[in-house]
């Protein structure tokens, strides 16, 4: 049960901001996104000229290269209104927190990221604020264990949302993960430039994850779902590495009522 | 310019300034809070040590428990005495080092420890002077260093932390609490200050009145080390072993 | 101490295969990370604490040159010597100058990361002096020639049978290793005959108090105390930074320290030194000296950006939170500071260039933020260190970045810039890794992502992008709100 009452008035209309990983790389997050949005009453836009964050760039230091990018982000979500719904903490967070210091030298342009940074929210976030937790009541057979993401908790302070929006999940049975706040070793192209390094990090999280047994384990942003599903078919397990609205669309969906498959 | 004024005025430059700044009041820091402030704070200290004793020699008690202490409860002088001596006999001891707090005199200490063969010395210089010389600091040394037990009373407890306060000074040596393998410390209700905040705004209001001693040693517990895997063990370099005996009210 | 920052990839990967280490750091997570977050969690007002240990040390240093001046006047008044050091060799030269002039011949060392700036007990040793180290950990590093592993426990990689090596010289590799208490005392007794002989002592500062003109000094062992009761001449070296202004600010940093480096409600022994000894006093030093070390200090201040980082206490909690350091060990970081606070000083005290793995060494996942006692924005500086790694905008001489590496991140901005080439960059990657994947998933992957693809499957983008599916089902708006 969402501890907090939503006394947010609620939203008609939102705007998706996919991700460049979902749009790309995992585009059933997006619809699952979407379907779960849409099964609580709202009607949901997706700005088709959208690409990226930027956060690639500026988090390897390349600032020259992120801005540019980040600007059109800015400019586009700038021209429509409402709440913008992101299934990424680290996407958000981007616009949130860090577009400030990457636009530091323009003051205009930082006050434009602040007014959408301020509507903008990751997808657990967001019902948590304007349905709270239970407003979901979806039925769902499988065993599971929860990752958390480093950027959802640290940089938005999103903790409980996720794990209360399982909770209410009929026949999900969930088991703690142990160390479930550790980092999954992910860090964008850290992964790729220091990958002994980012393994090390991932196999203690992979341990943790196949010491619970559990079918499934998920998580709310794909690039720790990538870093771990990439490790887990690599040492041949049969753990799948699901996003959250992946799961929760197909709880409320009338066709498949049991077991989780990736499509 | 001196070392000095060329250091600071580096620094002044690297802050983007061109002379020293006072500081305006920070709420955070204690720094700019008046005289009579700090000497409010500390009389409110001592008051609530006296007026609460009871209530701050159980917490005390519980704290030096979960840090290390061995703690023992008496309720007279004569079982103080006694059981020290029984403490120092446990530990095979021959000869034990004491300072002058008043409480080790209160109690029949001396006459206990003597009646079990063992030497009771007292850190404080025979020489009647005011000052001490080299070769007395290093007779004190070797003492303190032979001692099998070094037995204290305390200048302030603190109930938060479990902790025992002790500023060095004629009578009380930095080593007696510290080289012989264990220490004894006594302690009486009305001693125990709350926290480490009462403590420290004691010794701020010193420090205003110009009292402040050479140094202060806060000792919670024994002398401990985890740098071998990880793995606690004590006695390091200071007592293995340390003992609150708790003189109720008698 | 002479940075071998370069190193990091290099003795990372060492570490990365040495079990036995990787075992030993197990405790960093096990004992003081866990006992960090149940020391936070049975503090009613931990949050408070923190944001005011914060207050106080922005204020600090924000007037650090009030302070200082503060600092030296009080501890002259007290009978102390002050002496302003520039730098490392500095320092060091002064405190040998020092030695020689009062005869020292044995100099006992308690536990300070500014004198392994100085590399003080090996230059002291060349100078005929004897210099030990009397932290346990330190001592078994100093035996074994090495720098420390970690800021609170720097032998924390050394397992019990090359501790045995180290202190037992009846101990050969073989024999049955001696257990801990019995190493420990072993070392006791050793440690013991030098405190015993030592006629001057050098020690770190946890905290100066500007007002006082007093320092504190916090440990468990013991050493701390020895070194300001045994010898004649007490010499106690701190960074500038380490100031607070008021005694009563002591009782708010002691408990954020503590409780952040080890878990502790407090330490066995917190010593507060006001001076050499006072005449009627039976022992204690005959002089207090204070050294007060720069060392490219200036640099962190003069930076807006990197300022924030003179606010650490070195507790070390950055290090026990971080996945990076867990599994890289101290050594890998190549100078005196590991972990996160060293990934953020290192390069701005020793040169960016050779070390700009360091802040790149990192995957940004905040830990390190979450329980810096004094809420340093690690991460922030991370990325600002990364940004001028890779572009050298505020000091060309510090680029680190490849051409090949810039002309990459061209390219994908190139891409990111409008919606058609992104779904056709899609599309590219699509065509030239299908034929390399099996299921949506390639085992080995063509640069740029080849070093993926070394540990995990990396995936196949999607053969339609999420605007193209909706597109199809009518369901993708333009900018305002319409659909096709």
């Amino acid at each position: 049960m969402s501890e907090t009452p939503t006394t947010q008035p609620r939203p008609e209309r939102v705007t998706l901001f996919a991700t460049c990983m979902v749009d790309q790389l995992a585009p059933g997050v997006g619809e699952s996104t979407i379907e779960v949005l849409e099964y609580l009453g709202l009607e949901v836009d997706f700005l088709r000229d959208q690409t990226c964050c930027a956060q690639p760039a500026f988090n390897s230091g390349f600032r020259s290269e992120a801005f540019p990018v980040a600007k059109r982000f800015v400019e586009l979500f700038e021209q429509v209104e409402g709440p913008i719904v992101v299934p990424s903490g680290s996407c958000a967070a981007m616009v949130r927190n860090y577009y400030r210091d990457l636009f530091r030298d323009d003051p205009d342009l930082v006050e434009r990221a602040a007014r959408v940074g301020d509507r903008l929210y990751e997808f657990t976030e967001f019902i948590d604020r304007y349905f709270g937790n239970d407003a979901i009541s979806g039925r769902l057979s499988d065993t599971a264990t929860y990752h958390k993401c480093c950027h959802l908790i640290r940089e938005l302070g999103v903790d409980r949302p996720p794990l209360e929006l399982l909770e209410n999940v009929d026949g999900l049975e969930m088991t703690p993960l142990e160390r479930a706040d550790v980092c999954c070793g992910f860090g964008g192209a850290f992964s790729v430039k220091m990958p002994d390094i980012s393994s090390a990090i991932l196999n203690e999280k992979l341990d943790n994850i196949e010491a619970t047994g559990a079918n499934n384990v998920i998580a709310a942003d794909t690039g720790c779902i990538v870093q771990m599903q990439g490790g887990l078919r690599r040492r041949g397990s049969k753990v799948q590495v699901v996003h959250i609205a992946e799961i929760l669309a197909k709880s409320i969906s009338r066709t498949a009522q049991t077991g989780i498959r990736t499509g | 310019m001196t070392d000095r004024a060329k250091f600071i005025s580096g620094v002044t430059t690297s802050l983007g300034h061109s002379e020293v700044h006072t500081p305006s009041p920070e709420p955070a820091t204690a720094f700019s809070d008046s005289d009579e402030d700090a000497k409010l704070k500390a009389a409110a200290a001592l008051a609530v040590a006296t007026d609460r004793a009871n209530e701050l020699i159980e917490q005390m008690a519980k704290a030096a428990e979960n840090t290390g202490w061995q703690v023992h409860r008496v309720s007279n002088p004569e079982d103080a005495a006694e059981l020290i001596a029984d403490i120092c006999r446990g530990y095979d001891a021959t000869s034990v080092l004491r300072s002058t707090h008043g409480v080790l005199t209160d109690i029949p200490l001396d006459v206990a420890v003597r009646d079990t063969g063992v030497t009771i010395d007292v850190t404080e210089s025979t020489d009647p002077g005011d000052t001490t010389d080299s070769s007395e600091r290093e007779e004190a040394k070797k003492a303190a260093f032979s001692a099998d037990v070094g037995i204290t009373g305390v200048d302030y407890a603190i109930a938060e932390t479990g902790t025992v306060v002790l500023h060095p000074r004629k009578g009380l040596s930095r080593l007696v609490s510290l080289a012989p393998p264990a220490h004894i410390a006594v302690l009486r209700p009305g001693e125990v200050l709350e926290s480490l905040d009462e403590l420290f705004a004691m010794e701020r209001a010193d420090f205003l009145s110009g009292t402040l001693s050479g140094s202060m040693n806060l000792i919670s517990g024994p002398s401990k080390t985890g740098d071998i895997e990880g793995t606690i063990v004590t006695g390091i370099h200071g007592p293995l072993e340390v003992h609150l005996v708790i003189l109720g009210n008698s | 101490m002479k940075p071998e920052t370069k190193e990091f990839r290099s003795k990372a990967a060492q570490t990365l295969k040495n079990k036995t280490v990787l075992q030993s750091l197990e405790h960093v997570y096990t004992g003081f990370h866990e006992g960090r977050l149940k020391a936070a969690a049975d503090t009613p007002d931990w949050e408070d604490l923190r944001t005011k240990g914060k207050a106080i040390k922005d204020h600090t240093i924000a007037h650090l040159d009030y302070y200082l001046g503060l600092l030296a006047d009080n501890v002259e008044k007290n009978d102390g010597h002050v002496f302003f050091a520039d730098d490392a060799a500095e320092a060091r030269k002064h405190i040998i100058d020092l030695a020689h002039t009062r005869e020292i011949k044995t100099v006992i060392k308690s536990k300070s990361m500014v004198s392994e700036e100085m590399a003080l007990a090996d230059a002291l040793i060349e100078e005929g002096i004897e210099a030990v180290e009397t932290d346990l950990g330190e001592y078994i590093i100093q035996l074994a020639g090495e720098t420390p592993y970690h800021l609170i426990a720097p032998a924390i990689h050394k397992s019990r049978q090359e501790v045995a090596a180290l202190l037992d010289d009846n101990f050969t590799v073989g024999d049955p290793i001696p257990g801990v208490d019995e190493l420990t005392m072993l070392a006791r007794a050793k440690l013991r005959a030098v405190f015993e002989r030592a006629d001057m002592s050098v020690t770190g500062v946890n905290f100066a108090v500007a007002e006082s003109g007093s320092i504190a000094i916090v440990t468990n062992e013991g050493n701390g105390r020895m070194s300001t009761s045994v010898p004649r001449i007490h010499v106690a070296v701190m960074g500038m930074e380490k100031i607070i202004p008021s005694i009563q600010d002591l009782s708010t940093m002691l408990r954020i320290l503590i409780r952040s480096a080890t878990g502790q409600r407090i330490s066995s022994y917190i010593t507060m030194v006001n001076g050499p000894r006072k005449p009627d006093e039976e022992e204690g030093p005959d002089e207090f000296h204070l050294v007060i070390m720069n060392n490219g200090r200036d640099k962190l201040l003069a930076d807006p950006q990197m300022r924030e980082s003179l606010n650490c206490i070195r507790c070390g909690a950055c290090l026990n939170a971080c996945p990076v350091y867990r599994k890289v060990g101290g050594h890998a970081y190549g100078w005196v500071y590991p972990g996160p606070i060293g990934s953020v000083v290192s390069p701005v005290l020793t040169g960016l260039k050779d070390a700009h793995d360091l802040p790149n060494g990192s995957s940004l996942c905040g830990a390190c933020h979450e329980v810096c006692p004094v809420k340093i924005n690690i991460p922030r500086m991370l990325l600002e260190l990364r940004w001028r790694a890779a572009e050298g905008k505020s000091d060309p001489a510090e680029r680190a970045s490849s051409m090949k590496e810039r002309m990459l991140w061209k390219s994908w901005r190139i891409g990111m810039m409008g919606r058609r080439r992104f779904d056709f960059g899609a599309r590219i990657s699509r065509f030239l890794m299908r034929p390399i994947s099996k299921h949506g998933w390639i085992k080995k992957a063509p640069p740029p992502v080849s070093g993926w693809t070394t540990t995990r499957d990396f995936p196949l983008v999607a053969a339609k992008t999420l605007k193209q599916r909706l597109a199809a089902r009518k369901k993708s708006v333009d900018a305002n709100r319409n659909r096709p």
